[in-house]
């Protein structure tokens, strides 16, 4: 198997997948020249991101690379959700293959365009 | 993991425990160059003989007509380029829903000059003979069509477009990779010049395959050595393989009717297991007209390959119809030649069937498609979700 046991548990098993009811920001992301799709919704109190939903079109990695992310960086500051970095989702994979590296950078782009547009709300 | 079903038979097949022990002494007693004169020699040249008469036989046409090859792609490359070189200039035409082996070719030989017709197909992946004949030209060279296609299982209508080439004296080549061993195969009834098969797709070993060339058919050689298959392809001969190859289709000759029926029973289980648990699936291909052994399904809003690594870890082994590569996904180019939209296309998954596929295997698979398919879509931003 090409993929880690961790990548393949949150393909399987995908935390967190489906819409959220009255979002306090919503984002998506997609991959230039590759179909895949995520969209991750997040409700925030006291600038914290208390819960993380997403939606995702894509292949495995992508599946498994947004349901990691809308575990890993629950509770976060929104802050630092703008600016987070996929290679931290890669690395809570345990890994990608080299052609499945846009799978976390998709996820990410999302999850940055979600916490950006719930600060362009606040503003 | 224990249970493994293999439902990826248009890509490679188990080699026949027959044609193992058929090939094995050639690997160890009977390793002469068949090109020798001496005992060693002359021993492998019988097993090649051997080999060369049963594939004729299969084809019903005469020995000396049958190139061995290392492959389908090769027999497709040395078959058009073949073809178009010996004449230099001219106007070739294919379809657009061809195997890459012979697109590629004739897109590289479009490159160099030639000039290049790609035939469309319909709904189902069929082409149609008269467009054929509307895109023949006083210039034309060569028409290659295959024969069935490897995703979607349409067989075409080679009678029809071989009568036309007859008529208008066009040399026709047919990749028949996907239908030899597995259908009759009259070349004469059929009208063809030359035709590209493979070992490995019919419980042959891989590396291994060939090309008939009808008598009297003016073609160049595309590899360039010895005189090796009348000069026709350089190279010492993969004597085990080319035995393989024999003794494959001699087998196929034997089983190929019976299991054409039983495959043909176990695919349509296959759909009506799936269509009856699983929404918004399409069969794609041919209703009629298509390989006996496979099944082309399209699941909307779902990306195939996210099925088949899902299948994959329940030890199901089935082919995704788009691929994602560096991060380039298209949908396969036959589904769309057959204008099949991108929500439909992007869920295709091809399961081909073969001679050790059991109905428990089906029914394993389909009790896995339907919870996989469900969860796919839950997390889908669009569609079902």
């Amino acid at each position: 198997m090409r993929y880690s046991p961790t990548l393949v548990d949150h393909f399987l098993n995908p935390r967190n997948a489906g819409i959220m009811r009255e979002p306090d920001g919503v984002g998506e992301d997609e991959y230039a020249g590759c179909g895949d799709l995520t969209r991750f919704f997040l409700r925030v109190r006291d600038g914290r991101a208390v819960e993380i939903r997403f939606q995702t079109y894509g292949c495995g990695p992508t599946i498994a690379a947004a349901s990691m992310a809308s575990e890993l960086y629950r509770g976060r500051l929104v802050g630092e959700l703008c600016a987070l970095d996929a290679a931290e989702i890669e690395q809570a994979l345990d890994g990608l293959p080299q052609d499945r590296r846009h799978a976390a950078d998709v996820a990410a782009g999302a999850l940055r365009a979600a916490a950006a547009q719930y600060q362009a709300r606040q503003a | 993991m224990s249970r493994r079903v293999y439902l990826d038979h248009n890509a490679s097949t188990p080699v026949h425990p027959e044609v193992v022990a058929e090939m094995l002494p050639y690997f160890t007693e009977l390793y002469g160059n068949p090109s020798s004169i001496h005992a060693f020699g002359r021993e492998a040249r019988d097993g090649m003989d051997l080999a060369r008469e049963r594939v004729a036989r299969f084809l019903k046409v005469s020995p000396p007509e049958i190139v061995f090859t290392s492959g389908g792609t090769e027999s497709d490359n040395f078959a058009v380029k073949g073809l178009a070189w010996a004449r230099g200039k001219g106007h070739l035409i294919t379809s657009q829903v061809e195997h890459h082996a012979v697109l590629r070719t004739c897109r590289a030989l479009e490159a160099q000059g030639f000039d290049l017709t790609c035939v469309g197909v319909d709904e189902f992946g069929m082409v149609d003979p008269d467009e054929v004949r509307r895109a023949i030209r006083p210039d034309t060279i060569a028409i290659s069509i295959m024969h069935a296609n490897s995703e979607v299982g349409t067989i075409q209508p080679i009678a029809a477009i071989g009568r036309i080439a007859r008529e208008h004296d066009v040399p026709f080549h047919v990749d028949a990779v996907q239908t030899f061993g597995k259908l009759p195969l009259d070349v004469d009834a059929l009208g063809i010049d030359a035709l590209s098969f493979s070992a490995h797709k019919i419980y042959g070993p891989k590396g291994v395959a060939g090309l008939f060339v009808r008598k009297g058919t003016k073609m160049v050689a595309v590899q360039h050595g010895g005189e090796h298959e009348r000069r026709r392809r350089a190279g010492t001969e993969n004597l085990p393989g080319i035995v393989g190859l024999g003794k494959a289709v001699a087998v196929r000759a034997r089983d190929m009717q019976a299991e054409a029926e039983r495959v043909g029973a176990l695919r349509d289980r296959l759909w009506q297991g799936v269509s009856a648990r699983v929404p918004e699936v399409r069969l794609s291909g041919h209703p009629t007209q298509r390989l006996p052994g496979t099944a082309s399904l399209l699941f909307r809003h779902v990306e195939s390959e996210s099925i088949v690594l899902g299948l994959d870890l329940k030890g199901i082994g089935v082919s995704a119809g788009s691929a994602c590569t560096s991060g380039n996904v298209e949908p396969s180019h036959v589904l769309v030649a057959m204008g099949i939209s991108v929500d439909w296309a992007m869920g295709a998954v091809r399961c081909s069937l073969g001679r050790s596929t059991t109905a428990e295997d089906i029914d394993y698979v389909v009790e896995c498609v339907e919870p996989l398919v469900r969860k796919l879509r839950q997390a889908m931003p669009v569609g079902a979700a």
